[in-house]
């Protein structure tokens, strides 16, 4: 062990989040007594402004050479502490994290293993941080172009302000034109705004853009590169292969609406007159709301959150039917004036701005709502052949306690939202995670919302959460700002994180070089080693695992950290026991 | 105090190790037996992690990934899951038991499937009691 370092140690309580779980002090003391460590304090907050000062005043009146912080995840505050550090004047990978929060204070429930898990971590952190070595960080250029993935409203939006920044822009659209969902719908809730003219506007300018390109029936096959220095294989009209290269991706590539044929109860795809929001939005968008032999419907039967809130289909709710559904009830109305309508609903979310006053609004109009238990929903069947109606839909009211039979002529079943068939074969090829829904999945769901976990892919709309039109429009103009920020800087910071190759001790079996599957290793055959293009390398790790010389070094995940780690974890417990 | 095991944990950055941070977040509840050690792949794991952690007298090592086809480093996962095999089978050669290594997938949002797989680890390593060469280290150390 380099018996030189000086360790400072710092443990947070989190306010209470840390400290109500783990006693702070008594792991400040106990690291303390670890080689190494000269200084060690407990505090409230330690990322807050005086939180870090603490830490930059200590580096430089103790000269700490080392920084050990126990708090939240490294995920969460380690680029903070870093750069804390680096203000200093101490090199920001002289730096170790123990993640006492997510993983031990709010997961565990006694307050002392809680503790003595608090100073195994710590311990181990202490122990890894004095082998870290110094890395100077790697800029690379940034390529200001940008490729947008997807031309619904979210990709139209992104693509025209990065554009008017003067940023060339690719637009890939799968299908023959550009619109996405939005192009599918009439009026949009909850003022009843049509939807073409949100979307004529935008695509005019889009596809007279001298800065867009737009490539249309087209794919993006793959990509390789990283952050500023992209490139793309595409796949565009007509079966020819096209190479772009940028800097950034955005990622718009929507949702698809959950397929009712599933949901057997409502009887889609088996009743004539049962519909789904998006067949009864081509009939409105030609102005004919009708049955299929072609009469004028006198009962209008709208059922919600099909698909959705269901334990058997998608358990989230899809957010945009409720109002969706209301907009509905004016739209019919207009079409058919005398026709009555039926609203059943498990809850009316009416969250939005303006929503609460259109609920209002169409609550008073002859429109009845009834609601149902979520886990019992209605069940559409074909009516009696006496009847002067198609179909019976019947419902448990849940408000009246009573068992309804409601007639109509035209049933609405209000899709939700789910992800696309194809956000798998996206995911891969971007490299972002999806979550169990299969939704793209943010860096941070409240603080980073639009970027991802892999640097200069971003993400809006709703391919990451069912959106309504203004929060995916936000969500694209926020990407834009993100991919400028790193425009503006005209190059890019890349973490100096990777493996590098001793020559000295490489025997030239080439294991690595197949294994790497960034193809990051190239053989010299005159001096017969590997060596690794570090820009090309993304530190997985997984060729220095496979070294059977030992020769690839890891840069801060080496061999050594790790087995201090180890050491620290298990040390610590057994000297404990 | 009964036995209380002691396991280490070598988790993938991307995946498990987020995935680890969803179960905080989500303040899910699980014992606290395992000690958790993030690298960026599961296949930077070396065997040899796991042979030192047992030298070092833990009574089980697990190590969680991203779901086959999910590797943030496209497939990393598949050389892990490749080269597990081959390292219990010289674990057992060894007369280590079966339960006390284990290879899991675990995504950024299996929170809860998370503390349920630390949890199984836990209880069937409780089960098996402390390892041998635990029992032989502290053995050592009572007669220093």
């Amino acid at each position: 062990m380099k018996t030189e370092c000086k360790v400072g140690v710092y443990v947070c309580n989190c306010g209470t989040n840390i400290a109500k779980m783990v006693d702070c002090d008594a792991v400040s003391e106990y690291a303390k007594t670890q080689p190494g460590v000269v200084v060690c304090k407990a505090y409230k907050y330690m990322c807050s402004n005086p939180g870090q000062e603490m830490i930059v005043k200590d580096v430089q009146e103790l000269k700490l050479d080392r920084v050990v912080v126990a708090a939240c995840s490294p995920r969460m505050h380690e680029p903070t502490f870093r750069s804390a550090i680096e203000k200093g004047g101490l090199n920001p990978y002289f730096f170790e994290m123990a993640n006492i929060r997510e993983q031990c204070s709010w997961v565990h429930e006694s307050r002392e293993q809680a503790t003595d898990k608090a100073k195994a971590l710590t311990c181990a952190a202490i122990r890894r941080v004095q082998h870290h070595e110094p890395f100077e960080k790697q800029s690379v250029p940034m390529n200001p172009a940008t490729l947008v993935i997807g031309g619904g409203i979210a990709g139209l939006t992104a693509a025209l302000e990065l554009a008017d920044a003067e940023q060339p822009v690719f637009l890939v659209e799968k299908d023959d034109h550009l619109g996405g969902n939005v192009a599918r719908i009439d009026l949009t809730s909850p003022y009843l705004d049509s939807a073409r003219d949100l979307l004529t506007e935008r695509i005019t300018h889009v596809t007279k853009h001298p800065k867009i390109t737009v490539l249309l029936n087209s794919e993006v096959e793959s990509i390789s590169g990283y952050i500023g220095n992209f490139k793309a294989e595409l796949k565009t009209a007509g079966g020819a292969s096209r190479q772009i290269e940028m800097g950034s991706i955005i990622v718009c590539t929507g949702f698809q609406e959950f397929d009712a044929s599933k949901a057997a109860r409502f009887g889609y795809g088996k009743l004539p007159n049962v519909v789904t929001s998006y067949d009864l939005e081509k009939m409105l968008r030609t102005g004919r709301v009708q049955t299929r032999d072609g009469r004028a419907p006198k009962y209008v039967t709208i059922i919600n959150c099909v698909g959705s809130r269901s334990e058997e289909f998608n358990r989230y709710c899809s957010r945009v039917c409720c109002m969706t559904a209301l907009k509905y009830g004016n739209e019919i109305r207009s079409a058919v004036p005398n026709v009555r309508i039926t609203n059943l609903y498990t809850d009316m979310n009416a969250f939005g701005k303006g929503c609460e006053d259109f609920y209002m609004r169409s609550a008073e109009k002859e429109a009845v709502f009834m609601m149902y238990d979520k886990h019992n929903p209605p069940t559409v069947s074909a009516a009696g052949r006496r009847d002067n109606f198609g179909l019976l839909v019947k419902v448990d009211e849940k408000l009246s306690g009573e068992e309804v039979e409601v007639p109509a002529d035209l049933v609405v079943l209000m899709v939700g939202m789910q992800a696309r068939d194809d956000s798998a074969k996206v995911a891969r090829l971007v490299n972002i995670s999806r979550d169990k829904d299969g939704w793209f999945i943010e860096s941070h769901p409240k603080l980073d919302p639009v970027s991802t976990t892999t640097d200069g892919v971003f993400i809006a709309g709703a391919c990451s959460s069912p959106k309504d039109i203004p929060e995916t429009v936000a969500q694209a103009r926020a990407t834009t700002a993100r991919i400028q920020a790193k425009i503006c800087q005209g190059m890019i910071w890349v973490e100096p994180v990777y493996a590098e190759i001793d020559e000295n001790a490489c025997s030239g079996c080439r294991m690595c070089n197949e294994l790497c599957p960034y193809s990051a290793i190239e053989y010299d055959p005159v001096k017969k080693r590997s060596h690794i293009i570090s820009v090309m390398c993304k530190a997985c790790g997984t060729c220095v695992a496979a070294c059977p010389s030992g020769a690839i070094k890891a840069r801060h995940f080496t061999d050594q950290q790790i087995f201090e780690q180890i050491e620290g974890v298990l040390e610590w417990a057994s000297s404990h026991a | 105090m009964g036995f209380e095991p002691r396991i280490v944990g070598f988790l993938c950055n991307w995946c498990s190790y987020t995935g680890a941070d969803l179960a905080g977040t989500s303040r899910i509840k699980y014992q606290p037996n395992v000690s958790v050690i993030r690298v960026m792949c599961s296949a930077r794991i070396d065997p040899t992690f796991i042979l030192k952690a047992l030298s070092m007298g833990a009574d089980g090592v697990i190590i969680c990934g991203c779901h086959p086809g999910d590797c943030h480093y496209v497939e990393g996962n598949y050389k892990t899951m490749r080269r597990f095999p081959l390292l219990k089978k010289m674990l057992k050669d060894f007369g280590v038991e079966e339960d006390r290594v284990r290879l899991e997938w675990v995504s950024a949002s299996e929170g809860q499937r998370f503390s349920e797989v630390i949890n199984d680890m836990i209880d069937k390593v409780r089960a098996l009691g402390p390892s041998k060469i635990r029992v032989s280290l502290d053995a050592d150390k009572v007669e220093r």
